[in-house]
C-alpha cells in the first residue's frame, strides 16, 4: 500500500506526557501521521513540536468520536487510501499496523477492527475491565447485530470506501459502537484481527473507568432515540 | 379566594409578561399563550371543575389529572430539549472541525 497515502490518526486530548513517544513510534513506519488535538488544556502541541505530523486542533474539547470524523473528513480530502485509528496513550503496539494494512490490501473488506481477544492476540487488561467489555459486546450485538471478540477498541484500519461512508455522530466514546452501526448500515465488509493491548501505568490512570461503559450504554440509547 | 390561587394567578401573570416582555413571540404564539394562561387561570378560581374533568375520564380528583399531565408534558418538554442541543453540538462540531481542517500545520516546519 501506498504509504504516502495511508494516514494514521492519533485524536488526543491532554496526553502531553505519552503523545511523543507514541508519535515518534508511529513515525518509524513511514506512514503520514495525524495528530487531532481535542482542545487539549495541557502543553501537548509544544511537546510534539518538530515533529512530522499534521496537527489539527478542535479549538474546544467535542470527545474522542469527534476528534476521529475530524480526522477521517481531513484524510479524504487529502485522497487518503487507507486509515488507521491510534490511541495516544501508547496502549496500542505500532508492529500491529502493518500487519492491519497488509489484511486491509488484499481487498477483502473494508474495515478491521482490532482485537484484545482473540486467538494470538494479548491483552494485560484487568478481570473488571475484561468484564466490563464483555457487557459491552453483548450491548453492542443488541444495537446492531453484529458479534465481535472485543468492543471499544481504539486500534481499527478502513480503506477509502469505508472511511468516506462511515460518518460518526456520537462525539463522546460511543462512537467506538457507532462504527458499528455504520458498517451495518452501509453494509461493509469488516472482520477482527488479534492485536496487543497493554495498559501502562499511564493509560491505566487516563484510561475510561468502569463506569464510563454505562455511560456509553446510555449514549447509545439516546442515540438510537434521536437517530 | 385563598393564599395559593393567589399565587398561582400571580406566577401565571408574571409567566405571560415574562413571555410578552422577553420572548416577543409571533401573534398566533401571544394569542396560544394567553388563552392558555386564561385557561389556567380559570382553573385556578374554579378548581371544581379540573374534578368534573376528571372524573369524566376515570380520574378521582382534579388535582391528580393535572398532575399526570403536567409530567407528561414536562417529559415532553425534556425530549425537544434534548434533541435541539443535539442538534446544536452538531452545529458546532461541524463549524470547529471545518476550522480545526482549515488551519492544520505541519509541525516539522515549526521546528525552533
Amino acid at each position: 500500500m501506498n504509504e504516502d497515502f495511508t494516514y494514521i490518526l492519533v485524536p488526543a486530548f491532554n496526553e502531553a506526557e505519552v503523545i511523543r513517544e507514541v508519535l515518534e513510534s508511529l513515525l518509524k513506519l513511514k506512514y503520514r501521521v495525524v495528530v487531532i488535538d481535542d482542545g487539549s488544556r495541557d502543553n501537548t502541541e509544544e511537546v510534539i513540536r518538530g515533529l512530522t505530523v499534521r496537527y489539527l486542533r478542535h479549538r474546544v474539547n467535542l470527545g474522542q468520536g469527534a476528534a476521529i470524523q475530524t480526522g477521517m473528513s481531513y484524510a479524504v480530502r487529502k485522497g487518503a487510501r487507507a486509515i488507521v485509528t491510534f490511541d495516544a496513550d501508547g496502549q496500542h503496539k505500532v508492529e500491529d499496523i502493518p500487519k492491519l494494512l497488509e489484511t486491509l490490501n488484499e481487498g477483502q473488506v473494508d474495515i478491521i477492527f482490532g482485537s484484545r481477544f482473540m486467538k494470538g492476540a494479548s491483552t494485560n487488561a484487568s478481570a473488571g475491565r475484561k468484564f466490563v467489555i464483555r457487557i459491552g459486546r453483548i450491548v453492542n450485538f443488541l444495537f446492531t447485530g453484529l458479534w465481535l471478540s472485543d468492543a471499544h477498541n481504539g486500534i481499527r484500519a478502513m480503506n477509502r470506501k469505508a472511511s468516506r461512508k462511515i460518518k460518526i455522530r456520537e462525539n463522546g466514546l460511543a462512537h467506538a459502537s457507532e462504527f458499528l452501526f455504520e458498517v451495518k448500515k452501509k453494509k461493509l465488509r469488516w472482520m477482527e484481527m488479534p492485536v496487543t493491548v497493554e495498559y501502562n501505568k499511564y493509560s491505566r490512570k487516563k484510561g475510561t473507568s468502569h463506569m464510563s461503559g454505562f455511560k456509553i450504554f446510555l449514549h447509545l440509547t439516546l442515540y438510537k432515540l434521536f437517530e | 379566594m385563598t393564599t395559593v390561587q393567589i399565587l398561582l394567578l400571580a406566577s401565571l401573570f408574571l409567566i405571560v409578561l415574562y413571555i410578552y416582555l422577553r420572548l416577543r413571540s409571533s401573534v398566533v404564539d401571544a394569542v396560544v399563550f394567553i388563552l392558555l394562561a386564561l385557561i389556567g387561570a380559570a382553573l385556578v378560581v374554579f378548581p371544581d371543575y379540573t374534578t368534573v374533568i376528571a372524573n369524566k375520564i376515570g380520574i378521582g380528583r382534579g388535582v391528580d389529572m393535572v398532575i399526570y399531565f403536567s409530567i407528561l408534558f414536562l417529559g415532553f418538554v425534556c425530549l425537544k430539549l434534548y434533541a435541539r442541543i443535539r442538534r446544536l453540538e452538531q452545529t458546532l462540531t461541524t463549524i470547529i472541525r471545518e476550522s480545526a481542517m482549515l488551519n492544520a500545520r505541519a509541525l516539522e516546519e515549526e521546528a525552533e
